[in-house]
């Protein structure tokens, strides 16, 4: 069982379209948070493991840059934000 | 098929396309990363050196992975609790 078509769709009654609404919403919401933590781990990965690897668990100074980086990233694109509103109002 | 095993389906459908995007998007990072990090110079084979070395790296790239989620997510609760 594969492929749903338009005519499939059409069985849908109101409280499972309703449903099927919520569920999506909440799978975007999931799909761009997964999507941020991506980016942020390519980018920190690159800053935070800069020597050689030796081990594959993450020692502690790379796990609280992987965590200052991340945080500080999320700072820095709350300002980009906040600047920008201040041109705009400026 | 009736409303619910469509409605079955589809949520089905879109969590299984879901993993695997995931999935995909992790595993180009870890090629990227640990090809760069493991593999300098390309030989004419992966040397065992290389090898342990991209096991290690896929391994660490995992964690800094779970890392990040963690932050990230705890900050969201923060900011949403404000």
């Amino acid at each position: 069982m594969d492929a749903l078509n338009d005519h499939d769709l059409e069985k849908l009654n109101d409280k499972d379209k309703a449903e099927l609404r919520s569920f999506l919403n909440n799978e975007s919401q999931k799909a761009r948070v997964q999507s941020t933590v991506h980016s942020l781990t390519d980018m920190c990965f690159t800053k935070c493991i800069t020597g050689n690897i030796k081990q594959g668990k993450l020692d502690k100074n790379e796990e609280g840059c992987m965590a200052n980086c991340a945080e500080r990233f999320l700072d820095i694109s709350g300002l980009t934000m906040k600047h920008l509103q201040n041109l705009r109002q400026g | 098929m009736d409303s619910e095993s469509v409605k079955q389906e589809v949520i089905k459908q879109v969590q299984t396309q879901y993993a695997m995007n995931n999935a995909r998007e992790l595993i180009e990072k870890i090629n990227e990363h640990c090809f760069q990090k493991c593999v300098p110079k390309p030989g004419s084979s992966l040397s065992s050196g290389e090898q342990a070395c991209f096991t290690q790296c896929m391994e660490k790239y995992m964690s800094a992975w779970n890392q990040v989620s963690t932050t990230y997510i705890t900050r969201l609760k923060r900011e949403g609790g404000q």
